[in-house]
Parts: structure tokens; sequence; C-alpha cells
């Protein structure tokens, strides 16, 4: 899951033969500037992926509790074993791509051991394609 | 022994203190293989006949209500965790699915739960066919019978960590704090799987009368929980001493000081502060 993951495919297609042309010497600036605009546009339609990602801290550095992904609107969950999940922190997560649109809010985590708290401190993150 | 007409019952205790600690702690305990070969394959043939999600009608069978409800492991447990004359089930569910599932059931607590240091009565599993992970027997998370959480709120959480499957061998019974969170674990094999639940309930007062060891120090235990790291440091060591106590029938003896009292854990020199001597004349 490295940064070529928010290029949709048209776009990843598009870059390939710009690059192609330049290594073949015939990439000429109007060419360049066609699909540099095609790159901008995509296809206009993309697909939004969400990261849910609860930690034991307000921190995104902290540990990752609990993470629900949902791709091309299908859901998984990571397995068993936390310790191979894809990403052991939000930072990690931050770090391949995804972007935060939902933070923790203090204001709404309960201040008393015995009301309802659930997990407490949950991320959500964005990813578009 | 057989039941009371008023569906009460019971036996020996089988656990131990530390065993019954160790409940506090992470909420479940696994009695596996407890249940005779014969009576698993008389239960599925039950529930082939009787398909329905509720098939109570088995609690009229004596042979059910022999060999498993009053099994000797795990009433056993149960009269341990629940004292003396406990109550029968009243109600049997099927959990009967055709495996393969992929998805999970999702994280919940059975309702009409209450969030209580106390427990008085307990969410028992029974199954009666070999339930390995691929055929996705019930998921628990241990220890999160000390976190309060409503269903409605759970229905987003996927991967939880420290989550354990309940995978057992026929004749197994799972017992568990009734809210403790659970799911059904997705399942890759192909087949039936029927997975009984029903309840005990507690009919007296909470008293440390399972298998007592003379020489326990209340001081000493260890009162961590699964999921220490989910609370406030010490939280969860804080809840389980309480409640530990509770089923000793001694909850007016529990203290927290604060700061490094007891319950806490530590390498001290002394006694912890705010320790509660009597604790160790039960």
């Amino acid at each position: 899951m490295g940064k070529e993951r928010i290029l949709i495919e048209e776009q990843k297609r598009e870059l390939a033969a710009l690059e192609a042309e330049l290594a073949a010497g015939g990439l000429t600036a109007e060419r360049l500037r066609a699909g540099a605009t095609r790159l901008a546009a995509g296809t206009g339609r993309v697909i939004q992926d969400l990261l849910y990602l609860q930690t034991n801290r307000s921190s995104p550095a902290s540990q990752v509790i609990g993470m629900l992904l949902i791709e091309d609107g299908v859901t998984s969950e990571g397995g068993l074993d936390a310790d191979q999940w894809p990403y052991q922190t939000v930072l990690e997560a931050m770090r391949d791509g995804w972007r935060v649109v939902s933070f923790p809010n203090m204001a709404l985590v309960a201040l008393n051991h015995d009301d309802v708290h659930g997990l407490e401190f949950e991320f959500i993150l964005e990813r578009w394609r | 022994m057989r039941p009371s007409k008023a569906k009460t019952y019971d036996c020996p205790p089988t656990l131990t203190d530390l065993e019954v600690l160790e409940f506090c702690r992470s909420g479940y305990l696994m009695c596996e293989a407890v249940v005779e070969e014969e009576v698993n394959q008389r239960t599925v043939e039950f529930l082939d006949a009787d398909t329905h999600y509720e098939p109570s009608a088995i609690l009229a069978e004596d042979w059910f209500v022999e060999t498993v409800l009053m099994n000797p492991v795990a009433a056993g447990a149960v009269r341990s965790l629940l004292g003396s004359g406990f109550h029968l089930p009243v109600l049997m569910s099927n959990h009967r699915v055709q495996c393969p599932i992929a998805d999970t059931g999702g994280w919940h607590v059975d309702g009409n739960y209450d969030f209580k240091l106390e427990l008085n009565y307990l969410q028992v599993f029974y199954y009666p066919q070999d339930t390995p992970v691929e055929m996705g027997p019930t998921q628990v998370l241990p220890g999160s019978h000390l976190i309060h959480n409503k269903s409605r709120f759970m229905s987003h959480y996927g991967g939880l960590r420290g989550q354990v499957p309940s995978t057992a061998p026929a004749g197994s019974i799972f017992i568990t704090a009734y809210h403790i969170w659970h799911r059904r674990g997705p399942s890759t094999a192909t087949g039936l799987r029927n997975m009984l639940k029903y309840f005990y309930w507690r009919t007296s007062p909470p008293r440390r009368d399972w298998v007592v060891d003379a020489d326990l120090d209340f001081a000493t235990l260890d009162y961590s929980t699964p999921v220490n790291g989910l609370l406030e440091q010490f939280r969860g060591d804080i809840k389980v001493a309480e409640l530990f106590l509770w089923l000793c029938g001694q909850r007016e003896s529990f203290q927290n000081l604060g700061g490094q009292s007891w319950p806490l854990p530590g390498n001290r020199t002394d006694r912890p502060y705010g320790f509660p001597a009597e604790l160790n004349r039960g």
C-alpha cells in the first residue's frame, strides 16, 4: 500500500505513457501539458475507502487496539493476531497515504470511570481512488 | 442430586480461589470436552429434529438436564461462581448456522445487561460438536466485561487486539460473564454448527464457599486484567479486586485509598497501604 494507491487506474496508465514517451525521447511540451491535464482530471469517478482505528491513548502515535477497513465497499479487519495488522499506529497509516477525517473528541469521552466508554479513542481515516 | 421443584440446584463447588479470581479477570471459563460423546450426538440429533432457534423443549429431557445442565465440572464451576442453590436455565437458544459465513456477527453485549461489579447470572454455551476456528466459534474480548459499552455503539468495531475465538472440542461448555463483548466468528468450513446458549442465576448471597486456600494472601494477589491497556492505569486491577471481594461476600471491606495503595501491584517493602487486614482472616 504505497503512495501509488492514491492514483486511480486511468491515471496510472497516463503516467506510464508519459514516462515511456520521455524515455523514448518523444515527449513534447504540448504532449506533457495534455497528459498533466488528464492526470489532474482523472475519470471523475472515485471511490472512498475508510479506515477505523481505535487506539489506547489519544495520540496518533499510540497503539492501535481495534481496526476496520472498508475498501471498495467491502469490510475487512486484519485477522485475529493484532500484531499482524497493517498499521500498529495511526501515524503508520498516515505515512501510507491515509488522511485523518475524524479525531477522538475529548469532549465526548466520559470522565467517570463507570460511565459507558467503550474504546474511547477512535480515528477515522479516508483514502480516495 | 436432582433439581428442586423450584428449578434450583446444588452440587459441590469445583473452582479454587485462584480460578474464581481468574474468572473475575477474564470474564470467561472454558470447560473442555466435559460432556460425553454419546450425549453430544444425542443433542445434535435432537437439534436436527427441533430446528427452532429456541429449542427449549430440550430442557425437559432428563438425559440433557443431568449430563449437560448439571454436568459435574460445569455445574461445579457455576456453583462456585453463583453460590449454592443456583437457578437452572428455563430457556434454551441455539445459534445454529450453516457455515461458511464470511462475515462476523458483530461485536455486542447481549440485551438487558446490568453493568455492576457483581456476578448474579452467567451466560453459558454448550458445543455439542467440534468447533474449530473454521466453524466460527464465538469470539470474546477477554476482560471486556469490565468495560461498559452499548451494543449500538459497537457495530463498527472490527478486529480487536486480544480477541479470542472459543475454539473447543465437542462436549465443551463455555461459561461467561453476561456483559462480556462477544460475536460470532467468521467461518470457512462447510457444515451445520449448533451452539446452545442458556442461563443460570444466583439465588443466594455471595460467599467464599468454593475450594478455599486457607493460605491465600489477598494482599499480593494479581488483580490485573487482559484489558488493562484499554483502561486508565490500574483501573482494571481495582475493578477485579472489588468484584472478587464481592464474590467473597466481603465487599464492605473493599477500599481504595489512592496512589500506590492496595490493590495496586508493586514491589513493596511492607504490606500494601490500605490493605483491609480482615481479608486474610476469612
